[in-house]
């Protein structure tokens, strides 16, 4: 697609907005992460994600817990924390409205 | 033959790792040190990654299979992929700039008389010209109430800035406009001109 060299920017740009709302609904380790992703445009790998979470929690946005597994060593289960529910919800609503003015150009 | 296995902790879980495994191990690990250069945070970073390569190993190894090879390894790592940077970390985080809010203006581009109706359209999502026709027969109606309320917008309303080859409203004498726009400054309803925001 000759778009495509554009899309991967956007992409990539709504990545961290994504995560943030997957570890929003539901405490998510990072397979779950990549399960809900994957199949979607933002289908990626945890050499991605991993650096993404490491930074989204030094900006105090999501902050994790060691759970136990049934198999294998203890996992990290991410959630948010109120800064980032705060940060989601200005997301949310910033996505909102761009997409109405994105809608308002072009008739 | 004999194969010669290098036990190899990996954060939380420890594994065993054939030769050629363990040099392709040692090159990726290295490899993605490398990539973190400037990260504020690489340790936690490695730690996860080689939480993930033992995983993904182990996950592949047949039931009764002690030391990895490259045949899991290889798959492991093309799944976990190269580490990827995230975005610059901007300070956009503590200056969130408040969204623009559409203001109501008045719109000299195309205006029938100051730009009135085409502001209001604008700032209520409306069509433009329905906004005149109706503004008209509330004038019919009303018995000359609508052109008070016109006026009153008129001197109200501040300009929308021109676009890129606009001309202000050309009946309207320039010192008029300059004094509705003091008025307006002076009323708290618009901000003075040539001040960059």
């Amino acid at each position: 697609m000759a778009a495509e060299p554009k899309l991967a920017p956007i992409r990539k740009g709504l990545l961290e907005f994504l995560v943030l709302k997957i570890v929003g609904a539901k405490s998510v380790y990072v397979p779950d992460i990549l399960r809900e992703l994957a199949g979607t445009e933002f289908a990626t790998q945890e050499g991605t994600l991993y650096p993404l979470l490491s930074k989204l929690r030094r900006e105090d946005l999501v902050q994790y817990e060691w759970k136990e597994s049934d198999a294998g060593p203890p996992r990290k289960y991410y959630r948010l924390t109120d800064t980032g529910r705060a940060q989601l919800d200005a997301l949310n609503e910033y996505w909102t409205l761009i997409n109405r003015t994105i809608a308002n150009f072009g008739h | 033959m004999q194969r010669i296995a290098t036990t190899v902790r990996l954060n939380r879980s420890v594994l065993q790792f054939d030769d050629a495994a363990h040099a392709r191990l040692e090159q990726y690990l290295a490899e993605s040190a490398a990539l973190l250069e400037g990260d504020p945070d690489p340790q936690e970073i490695l730690a996860d990654l080689e939480q993930a390569v033992a995983d993904q190993c182990t996950r592949r190894m047949r039931p009764g299979q002690t030391v990895v090879t490259l045949a899991e390894l290889q798959p492991a790592l093309e799944e976990i992929g190269a580490l990827q940077a995230p975005g610059a970390e901007t300070a956009s985080a503590h200056t969130v700039r408040e969204p623009a809010v559409r203001s109501l203006q008045q719109i000299s581009e195309g205006a029938v008389i100051s730009g009135v109706c085409a502001g209001l359209a604008r700032y209520l999502n409306l069509n433009a010209t329905l906004l005149r026709v109706v503004a008209v027969l509330l004038l019919l109606g009303t018995g000359g109430a609508m052109v008070l309320v016109y006026l009153s917008l008129m001197v109200l309303m501040p300009y929308a800035p021109l676009q890129p080859g606009g001309e202000p409203i050309r009946w309207l004498p320039a010192k008029t406009r300059a004094f509705m726009e003091y008025i307006r400054v002076k009323l708290g309803v618009d901000r003075p001109r040539n001040v960059t925001a």
